[in-house]
């Protein structure tokens, strides 16, 4: 009896330690990207930031750029901001409260998940959005790997 | 509003809007746009025509100085000390804001709050209401009431959540309390390089209803402009009013005084840590100065801060002979030190715990109110606790 138990242990122990794993390998890499119809190759960190805090609606080449964003709590999502405009998700929360109630700001458009971002931004060109590496079909192009 | 300010106002605008025309990034038709696209091909993006949110803080204010009231707003009629030594009125609020989307052009925008009044109660107001007409996403004009942005966090003083302090810094709002105008405003941005900057244009007018003095500003005028370049963003501003005061018992009105502010502030934020300092000049029957400087730092979920702020007593013009209320309202100086931190302990949700040691300056009670005509609180030093919770919905 006392054998199965500790072996149990050890059983949960090495489930625990892979899915850990498997997380830390899932957590992946996120990716912004356009659409493949978009005559934008890449942008920088800044650039790309100012279009997600509602700084600036327009690539730098003047095309209009129009961000989709993905819902909170996402890990993509959290990993997405901090890596692009240093800012976590209550930093994120206390500049939109601002805006929004100062009648200065709309918060983005909202996908599901990262198919639906893919699926949005494929048709349109002025589109922008972040997902996770995993998630990148050939419609879409990688325009920064933060 | 005289007819010279609105068509100062209407050329303003059409001078933007004529070099929005003539640059063709602004004009840029959405065709193909998700605006479009969401409308035909899919509903999931769409956003819906009106849309509720609201911000609420519950705090308790302490101050152990009790011959007389601190107040976090000039117009406040009583606070912490001497009415209660735990106030919990100051920081008690909550309010709603419904936005209204009627086209991409066309937008309106109805703030609700409840928040303590000069009055003494809870009466709720109407803290923002107008209509946005926005030519491109980069220039628009509002008609309604306004915020008034000569600080970095006048239109969202009342949202806690937004800022890192418990409160913002007193010395500087109590210099300029008005933060919002009936009128019109005119937004414009454009980048220069690397650099973004936001030109704002106002006409409007403002009322508050003090406790013992009603302020009347018709008249004003501001221009403001915010730089933002990297992690630093610069804010300066200039406005004019002129505003007349009412004795609210003797009924009494004072002549009309013109009143010009400047005001500069800072930002620096690279993400784990912030630098801001404000300051302000305010010209009307005598010159005074205000300014704060605040450094915070981020770690997980705690920003511990601290903050100085002090203003300056007013100097009148040499040969001015100033009344007894204009020679109180001027010496009105005090500064503040302060040690406090934010605490992002759930979603929406801010705790702050706040230490002020405030002083007084050596020829007034500051800007506590409620101090008995026999007291004499000069000089003097006393201390501040606050705890708040803020929160979004």
């Amino acid at each position: 009896m006392r054998t199965i138990f500790i072996n149990r242990n050890i059983f949960k122990l090495a489930l625990v330690l892979f899915f850990a794993a498997g997380s830390l390998v899932a957590r992946g890499e996120v990716v912004v990207i356009v659409s493949a119809k978009s005559t934008i190759t890449s942008l920088t960190e800044e650039q790309t930031a100012r279009i997600f805090l509602g700084k600036n609606d327009k690539f730098p080449n003047g095309q209009s750029a129009i961000p989709i964003d993905q819902p909170e709590g996402e890990s993509v999502r959290d990993e997405f901001y901090s890596k692009v405009t240093h800012k976590n998700a209550s930093q994120l929360a206390s500049y939109w409260s601002k805006l929004i109630f100062t009648g200065e700001g709309r918060l983005s458009k909202i996908a599901e998940d990262d198919k639906e971002v893919v699926k949005e931004i494929a048709n349109n060109p002025n589109a922008i959005g972040y997902i996770d590496k995993s998630a990148l079909k050939k419609n879409v192009r990688v325009v920064l790997t933060p | 509003m005289p007819a010279k300010y609105w068509l100062i106002m209407l050329l303003l605008v059409s001078a933007c809007f004529s070099k929005a025309e003539a640059d063709p990034q602004l004009t840029l038709p959405d065709k193909g746009g998700l605006t479009n696209q969401a409308q035909t091909k899919t509903t999931s993006l769409d956003q819906p025509m009106f849309s509720l949110a609201g911000f609420g803080s519950l705090g308790v204010l302490h101050s152990n100085q009790n011959a007389g009231d601190y107040v976090l707003e000039s117009y406040l009629p009583s606070g912490a000390g001497r009415s209660n030594e735990w106030d919990t009125s100051n920081y008690s609020k909550i309010a709603a804001q419904l936005n209204a989307t009627f086209s991409p052009k066309i937008s309106a925008q109805l703030q609700v709050i409840s928040a303590f009044e000069s009055d003494g109660t809870y009466q709720p107001e109407i803290e923002w209401l107008n209509i946005k007409y926005s030519f491109s996403r980069d220039a628009y004009v509002r008609v309604g009431r306004v915020g008034w942005p000569t600080f970095f966090d006048s239109g969202n003083h009342d949202v806690g959540y937004s800022y890192p302090w418990a409160h913002p810094p007193s010395e500087l709002y109590y210099l300029l309390p008005i933060q919002s105008g009936n009128g019109i405003d005119f937004l414009y941005r454009y980048g220069i390089g690397d650099a973004r900057n936001t030109i704002k244009a106002i006409a409007g007018e403002n009322t508050i209803n003090g406790q013992t003095v009603t302020l009347t500003s018709k008249n004003m005028l501001g221009i403001f402009d915010t730089v933002e370049y990297g992690y630093t963003t610069f804010h300066a501003g200039y406005q004019i009013r002129n505003t007349s005061t009412q004795n609210n018992t003797t009924g009494n009105i004072d002549p009309v005084i013109e009143h010009n502010n400047l005001s500069l502030g800072i930002i620096y934020d690279p993400g784990n840590w912030f630098l801001m300092s404000e300051w302000i000049q305010s010209r009307a029957s005598y010159k005074a100065n205000a300014m704060y400087l605040s450094v915070g730092y981020r770690v997980k979920k705690f920003t511990p801060y601290i903050n100085h702020s002090q203003n300056t007593p007013g100097s009148f013009a040499s040969g001015f002979s100033p009344s007894d209320f204009q020679l109180r309202s001027a010496n009105r100086s005090q500064r503040s030190e302060s040690i406090g931190m934010r605490w992002d302990f759930k979603k929406n949700f801010d705790l702050k715990l706040q230490f002020d040691q405030v002083t007084l300056s050596d020829h007034s009670n500051g800007f506590l109110e409620n101090v008995p005509s026999n007291q004499n609180l000069y000089g003097s030093t006393f201390y501040l606790f606050s705890s708040v919770v803020d929160f979004l919905f």
